[in-house]
């Protein structure tokens, strides 16, 4: 199997994962019949046409969904077997999901955003708003901790979904078309924060229509239909701003 | 507890957003809880006013009415209204045959009069009473300045009267009141006492009163009466037996019989209280009843606000499951906000309460205003299960929620 760091331990294990919808009196393959192994510190592209089941297939490595058959080991634990109350944990504790829509709690100010996974997590006031604050310092927010979602620029909303995906020290960070709702400017800034967090032994995983994305990464994973379609290693060659 | 206080604030946060909304459930909650408040406060005040009351009437002494005082129930009215009145003779009779009783007292009252004297005059507000020489055997009524009226007063028919304290200021602010003369509905009197001040009961003072010979009361105030007569039993252990003896004489002279009911009353004080404690029970009653109905009604109103809620915050619970809240952690989320809202509704509804129940006391002049203490921890209770009960649907349907579907939601 395909990756650029076999030295380090494989965190993310799916075997013969399928997932189907009923539609009416049809049955629709969202993935067929997907394996596949990811190690620690990797930064994987996923691409492929729009309904391919990119999504489809984040969600399940982000434990929002489980699949209909196959097996998913995450970190050595099966997720796939796993209580609701469990799954929340996971998600709370090993992943930190990005969305294209940001997703933040729009009542919220920036800082009490970023806490709110630390909150979940059982962490006392005091940690969780230096950890809050830290995670925001990390990502070149320290001047907007008190402005509410609708009070930034997209870029910046995003770099705060970041910073809310960090904060609880994830195993792996996903990030489904992270750069979808901004300018491909403001998204290269956000790839450059990618790029930074992988530097420092994140483990990322990108979903992606966009090759100029897809190239901040070194293994792009072709979807189409619901299969892979390929998976390659490639060089680092992040564009000329 | 630091979920507890973000709920808090979640919860009144959604109040600020859904201002109209939110305003009207919260204002039936406050009725609610009003209608429950305000009764027991009513009760508990009227409740100590009677038993100030009842004092004021002799430890022996019973009376004989045409009708009950309290009467609950127009069925019952029914029932009463067509008895005979007690008149001056059947009275007379009465006391003449008696023969246990160690005072009887004839009496029956106008109130709303004007009284004169010289050139001023009282509000049409004062009391008169037409009464014998045996009402302060009967009652605690004495007389603390000049004399009682005596049995000669009444049978030779004199001009003479009593006065209370009210009635004494208004008239004679700067002199004595005795020996003066004053007017009432064109006759004169001359004041020969003042009556002990007395104080104010369930609304109305009772020093604002002025007693006449029951005889001349008679002839001018009150053309067709039926009177009261008081009974005082030599002690405590004779009551009954002065009680049997006056259903007796009273039946004779009524001319019941055998067989049929009374038509007269005999109320003790233990009847009477007993009365009044139906008064209560009623007035409880429909407090509660009426508190339960707003109460039930405003559990829909949080029911509806918090599925609105849910539905408004779909896409937040969906982000809030995405970054690891459990099903329980959404769920009481929203049990507090719903629980949150009661509690807002309720406060409100306690300050109306005892705002309500303040003034209907203040109106009613009760001498002493209780909080019912006990009624307000109730309040808080009933708000707290209010939000539970109808806030858990919601609460159940957001924790219920796939995440994934969540996130879609526009
Ligand atoms: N809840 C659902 N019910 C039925 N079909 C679904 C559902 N979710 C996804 N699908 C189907 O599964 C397939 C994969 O969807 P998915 O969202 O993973 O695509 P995608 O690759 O992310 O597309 P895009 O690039 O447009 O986001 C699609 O054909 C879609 O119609
Ligand atoms: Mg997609």
């Amino acid at each position: 199997m395909l990756n650029d760091k076999p030295e380090q331990p494989i965190i993310i294990d799916i075997k013969n994962i399928s997932k189907t919808y009923i539609m009416g009196t049809e049955k629709v393959y969202a993935l067929k019949d997907i394996s596949l192994q990811i190690r620690r510190n990797e930064y994987v592209a996923i691409m492929g046409p729009s309904g391919s089941g990119k999504s489809t297939l984040m969600n399940i490595l982000g434990c929002l969904d489980t699949p209909t058959t196959g097996t998913y080991m995450l970190n050595g634990k099966l997720v796939s077997e796993m209580e609701d109350n469990d799954l929340a944990d996971i998600r709370n504790k090993e992943i930190g999901f990005v969305f294209q829509t940001f997703n933040l709690l729009p009542r919220y100010s920036t800082l009490k955003n970023v806490e709110l996974p630390l909150i979940y997590a059982g962490v006392p006031a005091a940690e969780r708003t230096a950890r809050a604050r830290q995670a925001l310092i990390n990502v070149g927010l320290e001047n907007r901790m008190e402005h509410k979602p609708n009070e930034l620029s997209g870029g910046q909303r995003q770099r705060v979904a970041i910073a809310r995906a960090l904060v609880n020290n994830p195993s792996i960070i996903l990030a489904d078309e992270p750069t979808g709702n901004l300018d491909s400017k403001t998204g290269e800034e956000v790839m450059a924060m990618f790029e930074k967090l992988w530097e420092q032994g994140n483990t990322i995983i990108v979903v992606t229509h966009e090759a100029d994305i897809a190239a901040h990464a070194r293994r792009v994973i072709r979807v189409r239909d619901g299969l892979i379609e390929s998976d390659v290693l490639q060089d680092a060659c992040t564009p000329a701003l | 507890m630091r979920v507890l206080i973000e709920s808090i604030v979640m919860a009144l946060d959604a109040v600020r957003a859904n201002k109209l909304r939110s305003g009207l459930t919260l204002l039936s909650i406050a009725i609610g809880i009003f209608a429950i408040i305000g009764a027991g406060t009513a009760v508990t005040s009227l409740n100590t006013s009677v038993n100030g009351e009842l004092a004021s009437l002799g430890q022996n002494t019973f009376q004989i009415r045409r009708r009950p005082s309290i009467v609950l129930g127009s069925r019952d009215w029914i029932r009463y209204r067509n008895r005979k009145p007690i008149d001056f003779v059947q009275a007379r009779e009465f006391k003449r045959r008696m023969e246990s009783a160690e005072a009887v007292s004839v009496n029956d009252s106008e109130e709303r009069l004007i009284v004169k004297a010289n050139n001023l005059s009282t509000d049409p507000t004062v009391t008169v009473s037409g009464i014998d020489e045996g009402y302060f055997l009967c009652t605690n009524v004495t007389v603390d300045e000049g004399r009682e009226l005596t049995a000669e007063d009444i049978t030779l028919n004199r001009p003479v009267v009593i006065i209370g304290r009210d009635v004494a200021e208004r008239l004679f602010p700067f002199s004595s009141p005795i020996g003066q003369q004053i007017t009432i509905k064109g006759h004169r009197f001359t004041v020969i006492g003042l009556q002990k001040r007395r104080g104010a009961i369930l609304g109305s003072s009772l020093d604002n009163i002025v007693y006449v010979p029951i005889t001349l009361y008679q002839k001018y105030f009150a053309e067709i009466v039926s009177l009261t007569i008081y009974v005082k039993a030599p002690s405590k252990e004779a009551l009954g037996f002065v009680i049997d003896e006056a259903i007796g004489v009273m039946r004779t002279i009524r001319n019941v019989k055998p067989g049929e009911d009374n038509n007269f009353e005999i109320e003790t004080n233990e009847s009477l209280a007993a009365s009044f404690s139906s008064l209560t029970e009623y007035l409880t009653t429909f407090g509660f009843a009426s508190g339960a109905i707003a109460l039930i009604a405003a559990g829909v109103g949080i029911m509806n606000i918090m599925l609105v809620s849910v539905k408004e915050r779909t896409r937040e619970i969906g982000v809030r499951k995405a970054i690891g809240a459990t099903r329980s952690n959404v769920m009481s989320q929203f049990v507090i906000e719903a629980v949150t809202l009661c509690q807002i509704g309720g406060i409100f509804g306690i300050l109306l309460g005892l705002l309500g129940g303040l003034a209907l006391s203040v109106a009613m002049g009760f001498q002493s205003v209780s909080v019912p203490l006990d009624w307000l921890v109730g309040s808080v209770v009933i708000c707290t299960v209010l939000g539970v009960l109808f806030g858990s649907y919601p609460a159940w349907k957001a924790a219920s929620l796939d995440p994934i579907e969540a996130l879609r939601y526009e």
